[in-house]
């Protein structure tokens, strides 16, 4: 048979290691380098613990418990390809049923290499029968056509309010999922939390889940959608399109906490954020009061600092008003004020006393004239005027001889006697 | 309740804002300071209710 050799080394109760790959260098790898090489390419999370859907061919349930098969996909008419498969005792004794060629399975399990042989083969973990693999199809069947629908467009996802005041939780009532939300929630921050009970599991739960959500939508500002873990066929109802359209249709944001890394349900990718468990979702929903305490405490010294801010500013503005208010500045004012003062007093006594001092001359120069008319001035300079029976005598016509005159003189009287007048035109 | 702890924060943003403001007059600062220092309190009397509240709905039948 043309797998002989392949089929001694599925004796083996393990694969042996494969060496560990030497450096890099110019010299031709050594064939433990590639197949080390491949292992490792071979580690891919793509290839590790993933669910394959396939035909049973060439089972073989050997003696000591151990199943090796192949698992087959046609594809036009013939057989389009064939991974060799091996489940160890451990796991095939929990097996409720036996396999055989021609089947229609779905396995879980993780792609391993045997460096000894070259080869690749699965390492069977758990083993879903033909209906299961149908349920498989009908789920990516249900993933297009919601796909198709925008169901799980990035663009729809909407973020998670910031405070809630009430949260809902679509889940069972009884459990740890709806415990452990509680509990998280509790520690993290006051919130109301509305639950919304369900079954999440049954031929009915489907519907009964997206009623759950429909009801609470209106009452809180976040849904949480969880259960805990299972197997694909426990998660089944979470993959049902009226599941996902609730989801769609609900106001508010859903987060959901339904599968696990790999049984992600078509639930986990309608919400608008997807948690690995309960308790996660729970932490998304609320913020932590312990970050909200820390950001109020700073907001409270911000606002301190604030205020000490303005009140030195308004003390320094103050402090500036009373030096201008001081005392000194103040006396200096006045003393400027009398400076100026005293100087327009001196100013005005100067006018005066110019003024004064000129109006003395123009004074004294008017007496000096007044006096030179004086007749007195004129009896000092010599002259004398005559008077006759008391009247002045201003023209010889006036006398005649023997007239008796009276002459006065700047220091006294005389009598004298005309003898003679003779006429200025006479002589 | 818990929605307008939101509205609180953001009012004590606000506040501050005003009161760093050099137009604000210091008057005007000290009340809202104490304005602002009721607001802390209220936020920490909210964080720190301790009491969870539960409802849950009726299943229909």
């Amino acid at each position: 048979m043309h797998n002989i050799s392949f089929m001694d080394w599925f004796y083996r109760d393990e694969p042996a290691e494969a060496p560990e790959a030497p450096a890099v260098t110019d010299a031709p790898l050594t064939v433990a380098e590639v197949s080390a090489r491949i292992e490792t390419l071979l580690d891919s999370p793509d290839l590790q613990d993933i669910r394959v859907l396939g035909e049973v061919t060439n089972f073989k349930h050997h003696s000591r418990g151990h199943l090796y098969f192949s698992l087959s996909e046609k594809g036009g008419g013939s057989t389009a390809a064939v991974i060799k498969c091996v489940m160890w005792r451990s796991d095939a004794d929990r097996l409720a049923f036996e396999p055989e060629d021609g089947m229609e399975v779905t396995i879980a399990g993780s792609v391993r290499v045997y460096a000894p042989h070259g080869t690749y083969q699965i390492q069977v973990k758990s083993i879903a029968r033909g209906g299961a693999g149908e349920k498989y199809l009908l789920v990516e069947k249900w993933k297009k056509e919601l796909a198709a629908e925008g169901c799980f467009a990035t663009e729809r996802k909407r973020e998670l309010p910031a405070f809630p005041a009430r949260v809902g939780v679509v889940t069972s009532e009884t459990g740890a999922v709806i415990h452990d939300i509680r509990t998280v929630i509790a520690r993290r921050y006051p919130v109301e939390i509305v639950i919304s009970p369900t079954a999440v599991q049954g031929e009915t739960a489907h519907s009964e889940i997206a009623r759950a959500i429909e009801r609470v939508a209106g009452h809180v500002d976040v849904v949480i959608v969880a259960r805990g873990g299972g197997s694909f066929e426990d998660l089944f109802p979470f993959n049902h399109p009226d599941v996902v359209r609730a989801i769609v249709a609900c106001p508010v944001p859903v987060v959901s906490a339904v599968g696990h890394e790999v049984d992600v349900t078509l639930a986990d990718l309608a919400a608008d954020i997807r948690a690995p468990t309960p308790s996660a979702a729970a932490e998304l929903v609320v913020p932590d009061k312990k970050d909200l305490r820390l950001a109020l405490r700073e907001l409270k010294g911000q606002m301190g600092a604030a205020l000490q801010a303005k009140v030195a500013r308004a003390q320094d503005d103050l402090t500036g008003l009373r030096d201008r208010l001081r005392p000194q500045r103040f006396a200096k004012k006045v003393e400027e004020k009398r400076q100026a003062t005293a100087d327009l007093a001196d100013r005005l006594e100067r006018a005066y006393a110019t003024r004064c001092e000129r109006e003395r001359l123009v004074l004294s120069g008017l007496r000096t004239a007044l006096e030179g008319r004086s007749p007195k001035a004129l009896l000092a300079r010599g002259y004398c005027v005559a008077e006759k029976d008391g009247i002045l005598v201003t023209s010889v016509d006036a006398l005649a001889i023997s007239d008796r005159l009276s002459l006065r003189f700047s220091d006294g009287r005389s009598k004298v006697i005309v003898e003679r007048v003779d006429h200025d035109g006479n002589l | 309740m818990t929605e307008t702890y939101e509205e609180k924060i953001a009012l004590l943003r606000e506040i501050i804002q005003k009161i760093e403001d050099g137009s604000t007059s210091l008057d005007e600062s000290m009340k809202l300071y104490e304005q602002g220092a009721v607001l802390v309190r209220q936020c920490e009397t909210l964080l720190a209710a301790a009491e969870e509240k539960i409802t849950t709905l009726a299943r229909d039948a």
